[in-house]
């Protein structure tokens, strides 16, 4: 077929030049580039289907591993793995079939790639937990192995077997087995790809110029890396601009944010917008094309600017738990204080005030309630107006509320303080310490079951000798006892909800977790990371988290982006639509059904010496989402790796006769 | 032993730890481009980490995050290994780094040993397997555990029998009887201590007898009973295999407790005893089981949730100190409980046949000792600057994870990536500076 030479004649003499260190001054010609680039690369689908077919043909002499994975029992206590393996040995083409303890243990992927070499395997199976969590160690497993590392399948025995099916041992043993037949079908259909190689924007889009933003900003510049900071309000700092001292160093919030916005305006490396919102993010890893709009005076006139960027650290942070009308009488009685207000209060007194006076009255004594918009339960507390209970812990209160009791009776020791909590959560470094000092200080403690939080009303004309507000509780240190305490002023202790960041999250096609924070893909394998690549978790947008908490994070944030722009181009996976030249006619169903803007379109292209429109994919667009395959009316565009030969072949491989000895359930019966 | 390593080798960088924050460090700065040295004293890499069962809040499989990360270590064309080490001191000059290490004798040599595991089939001495907290028995000379890396033999001198049997059966040679320990000083421009933790001991508090009864056991060896590789495959309790029926978790036994001079909060154990309690109830339906506890601290992601779960599911919880633990017939122990819940019984004994003591975390390492490295009052490494957590007393050395105080896992490797950062800014802006010059 003549284009395909054509098209490989294309690469060779026309090579396409990039800068890959330094942004472009034409960032408009850089993206054009990219995309050519792109194009180029993702157009592989006539080599591809060849390359297939020609697979297809050497199929009958394939050499198939199968590896099955005990998951220490976590499988091999449902799932009788030594059957599995006993029977995957007699489908035709497997040449070894294998149980281990761990195969993604060292150990286990030894033997992997071992057996690629010894026994020259061509394709590979590994049947053990989700491909979540370990397609990429097996894909690093078969490369070392000298193979192909998409001739390699995964299949989930373990949330999709062992764990559904534990009551069910033979019948899930018989789904496993079935499975791995399907992967086996699979695997005869499929034809070597690579990753898609993509330069690499080196500089990073920072949003948010709290503390989190800040340091990842100054870290990444201070290794070297441009950042871009977008800030939405007209000062840098974020919350802490409104703080008073910080737990637990006890130094001024101003003397933290001014040591990072230092760092941050003394490096060349970084460019920051203040009033600046980011209005529009497209792109993908290594190349983001990001525009935001300035508004640098009140009246000023709007400014609207591009960037190409490699990477985007979200460090939008949170939002101070504002309680609802009439929460604990908030908004009603003047006394009810929120934390960040009672700071403010704090910080106005004067130092050498020996009385705390708030609205022209002395305050004699003081409470504190803890959990206020957090851990909340469902049946006990409002939802908010958006529906959402705030289930979560914030983290920060307890301390927070100890630090500044313990303030108040060291500053006004005539001032009573009480304190309401379900739990003290002080556990990070040095926090326990203000618990045992407030303790000593005097602070009365009050603990409330969840369930039942106190009562606050307004104390009845006649008998507020004690004070305007009354709060009544169930005091489980005092066995349950019902208390009514009179105070002057209560201090709630306020939690955090998420950022209102809502354009950002539709835009990037974000994952928000219950809690309506920012979600990581994992906790532990990778804790900063979303799943659309390249962008970046950093402090309180993922989850409530104290100051010390917030700088690791952002350099967690920082250190993957330095990992990522550590080389000159980025990789991706290799399973993107490919068009069928031969059978697309370029009426655009494929265009008009995909989601991500700018992975398909149609172009002019000459094929066979006509002048005709075609559908082209753009590969680091392109999400692989295959919403094309199922328009086309032509079965003209398929996706590389998941392709529908390769599907019937998996759904032919389940309903396959299976060698060996019938293996079924009354729960489960596949035949 | 691995000899390819000598004074010549000069890392970028050197993880005094392989545990989780030492791994995910390392990781971070060899992802980066630059020459990473950890340095284990152990056998394996992996840590406290790879000997847990599984993790909250997601309940994966410990090994199933951990073993990627030690096998990406192990593979990291940047990356080397050092087990069976330790760090004798640290002398810094101008912002380098001279680690003088001491290489422990393992009896076999690493260069030749193919970790066939022949030499422990053949070996006839056993003793209690520490891997597995005792319960199970390891030959003297064997591979560590199944997922350990390097997948080499070692040979414990103290049990070993010298009988030879090992050298004879050996295809490669491997076994070397006269293995001397080795010094080596190796210089490297940045450092991270990422020591670790240990727990401070079951017998802490004397009135809660944990030596007077092997059914008050520590929480780690309740992890290998609990891990579907452990010891016996079930929960047995150690004094007669009984399977328990009633389970009591005592929480802050080693924390938040001046008379024992750990008034710190160890951050993991409530979470850890939820975790376990759940495992439990699925091991053991008919179990009761009860948490006694002071403050409940779910305080990460995803835990609070956690927490009222387990409470849905019957896990009892009871919001009193205990005071004292007493042995009682049968084995089984009566647990006297302060209880702030119930006004008629305030001073309540009650009977368990298991009790899981949480155990505090203290430092695994005193580095003051013998580096430039500060440690703060409570013990672990001092982090002195406001906007570096990361920073030590030292310049070019580094603080990551529980050698900074105790940490949950997900903190541990958040903090393990920003001194990844924080050491990977600091060699750019030395070398920047010299080529400047």
């Amino acid at each position: 077929m003549s284009y395909q030479n054509d098209h490989q004649g294309q690469h060779e003499d026309e090579p396409v030049e990039l800068e890959c260190g330094e942004p472009g001054r034409d960032e408009e010609a850089y993206v054009r580039k990219q995309i050519e680039l792109a194009r180029r690369q993702a157009d592989l689908s006539p080599s591809a289907a060849i390359a297939a077919q020609q697979h297809q043909e050497d199929s009958a002499s394939l050499r198939i591993g199968v590896y099955i994975c005990r998951c220490g029992g976590n499988i091999s206590d449902v799932v009788d793995v030594e059957r599995v393996a006993e029977t995957v040995r007699l489908i035709p083409g497997v040449a070894t079939a294998k149980v281990h303890t761990f195969v993604c243990s060292d150990p286990g992927q030894h033997t992997i790639s071992d057996d690629i070499l010894r026994e020259n395997l061509d394709r590979v199976v590994v049947a053990s937990c989700t491909p979540f969590l370990h397609e990429q160690t097996f894909r690093g497993a078969v490369a070392r192995g000298g193979m192909n590392p998409y001739l390699y399948e995964h299949v989930n025995i373990r949330e999709q077997v062992s764990w559904a099916h534990r009551h069910d041992p033979a019948g899930a043993t018989s789904k496993a087995i079935r499975m791995i037949s399907a992967a086996i079908g699979k695997l005869r259909h499929v034809a070597p790809l690579d990753q898609i190689k993509l330069p690499n924007h080196r500089r990073a889009l920072v949003i948010g110029g709290g503390i989190a933003g800040l340091k990842a900003a100054s870290d990444l510049a201070g290794r070297g890396i441009k950042v871009l900071l977008v800030e939405i309000s007209d000062k840098l700092g974020g919350h802490l601009n409104q703080w008073g001292r910080v737990y637990p160093s006890e130094r001024a919030a101003e003397e933290l944010v001014a040591d990072l916005v230092n760092a941050v305006g003394h490096n060349p490396n970084i460019e920051v917008l203040l009033s600046s919102k980011v209005k529009a993010v497209s792109g993908f890893i290594g190349n983001f094309k990001v525009a935001v709009e300035s508004q640098p005076a009140a009246n000023g006139a709007m400014q609207k600017l591009n960037a190409t960027v490699g990477a985007i650290i979200m460090a939008t942070g949170f939002r101070p738990y504002i309680p609802q009308d009439g929460e604990f009488l908030y908004r009603t009685e003047p006394s009810v204080l929120t934390m960040p207000e009672f700071v403010q209060l704090m910080r106005s007194v004067s130092h050498h005030a020996t009385s705390l006076v708030y609205k022209d009255k002395n305050v004699r004594n003081i409470a504190f309630l803890h959990c206020v918009g957090s851990r909340q339960l469902d049946g006990v507390h409002e939802p908010s107006t958006d529906g959402r209970l705030n289930s979560y812990c914030s983290r920060t209160c307890c301390t927070t509320i100890l630090q500044q009791a313990l303030a108040v009776r060291t500053r006004f020791p005539q001032i009573g303080v009480f304190d309401f909590n379900q739990d003290i959560r002080a556990y990070g470094r040095g926090e326990e310490d203000y618990y045992a000092q407030a303790s000593r200080a005097g602070v009365v403690f009050f603990r409330y079951n969840g369930e039942e939080p106190p009562r606050v009303e307004i104390t009845p004309a006649g008998r507020a000798k004690d004070g305007a507000l009354s709060i009544t509780v169930k005091d489980a240190l005092t066995w349950g006892q019902e208390l009514t305490l009179g105070v002057d002023m209560l201090v709630l202790g306020t939690g955090m909800i998420p950022g209102r960041i809502q354009d950002l999250i539709e835009q990037m096609k974000l994952a928000i977790g219950e809690d309506g924070f920012l979600q990581e893909v994992h906790p532990k394998l990778r804790p900063v990371e979303v799943a659309v690549s390249g962008v970046l978790l950093a402090g309180t947008a993922q989850g409530p988290m104290n100051i010390q908490e917030t700088l690791a994070a952002a350099g967690a944030a920082a250190v993957k982006a330095a990992s990522m722009f550590a080389t000159e181009s980025v990789e991706l996976n290799p399973y993107v639509a490919a068009v069928d030249l031969t059978r697309c006619t370029g009426e655009a169903q494929c265009v008009t059904q995909c989601d991500y803007e700018g992975a398909l379109q149609i172009v002019q292209m000459e094929v066979d010496g006509e002048l005709v429109e075609r559908a082209q994919v753009n590969a680091g667009l392109c999400a692989g989402c295959g919403a094309c395959v199922a328009v086309c009316p032509h079965r003209a565009i398929d996706l590389n790796g998941w392709r529908i030969d390769q599907f019937e072949a998996m759904v032919d491989g389940i309903a396959a006769d299976i060698p060996g000895r019938e293996c079924s359930s009354e729960l489960v019966s596949i035949h | 032993m691995n000899t390819q390593i000598d004074s010549n080798y000069r890392p970028d960088a050197l993880i005094v730890g392989g545990g989780i924050a030492g791994l995910q460090s390392a990781l971070d700065l060899a992802d980066q481009g630059l020459q990473v040295l950890v340095v284990e004293r152990q056998s394996s890499i992996g840590g406290h980490m790879i000997a847990l069962s599984k993790v909250y809040p997601t309940l994966d499989c410990a090994s199933c995050i951990t073993t990627p990360k030690m096998s990406a270590a192990a593979h990291h064309p940047n990356m080397q290994i050092l087990t069976n080490t330790e760090v004798e001191a640290i002398e810094s000059r101008d912002g380098a780094h001279q680690v003088r290490l001491l290489q422990k004798p393992t009896y076999v040599n690493f260069d030749k040993c193919i970790g066939c595991r022949l030499c422990e089939y053949a070996c006839d001495t056993e003793y209690p397997d520490p891997f597995e907290e005792g319960l199970g028995a390891v030959r003297a000379i064997a591979v560590p555990f199944t997922n350990a890396i390097p997948q080499k033999a070692v040979l414990d001198a103290g049990h070993c029998g010298t009988c030879g049997t090992c050298a004879r059966v050996c295809p490669t040679g491997a076994i070397e009887f006269d293995q001397q320990p080795r010094h080596l000083t190796i210089r490297t421009d940045a450092v991270i201590v990422a020591s670790g933790f240990q727990l401070n001991a079951l017998t802490v508090k004397p009135q809660f007898n944990a030596h007077r009864s092997r059914n008050i056991i520590a929480p780690i060896t309740l992890e290998r009973l609990l891990a579907p590789h452990g010891p016996y495959g079930r929960v047995l309790r150690p004094s007669d295999g009984k399977m328990p029926s009633s389970i009591a978790f005592v929480q802050c036994a080693g924390s938040r407790d001046e008379s024992i001079g750990v008034p710190y909060c160890s951050r993991v154990c409530c979470m850890y005893s939820i975790k376990q309690a759940m495992l439990l109830s699925g091991a053991l339906p008919l179990a009761d089981i009860t948490i006694y506890y002071m403050d409940i601290r779910a305080f990460g992601k995803g835990y609070e949730q956690f927490y009222q779960n387990a409470k849905a599911m019957g896990i009892n919880f009871v919001r009193g100190k205990v005071a004292r633990i007493h042995p009682v017939d049968g084995g089984d122990l009566a647990v006297q409980v302060e209880s702030t819940e119930n006004a008629e019984t305030p001073m309540e004994l009650r009977r368990h046949d298991l009790v899981v003591l949480a155990q505090g975390m203290i430092p695994g390492w005193m580095p003051a000792d013998s580096t430039p490295v500060a440690c703060a009052s409570d013990g672990f490494v001092a982090t002195p600057a406001l906007t570096a957590p990361t920073a030590t007393t030292a310049p070019g050395i580094f603080v990551a994870g529980t050698a900074a105080g105790p940490k949950d896992i997900v903190d541990t490797i958040a903090e393990a990536g920003a001194a990844a950062m924080q050491a990977s800014q600091y060699l750019y802006q030395k070398r920047s500076a010299l080529v400047a010059v």
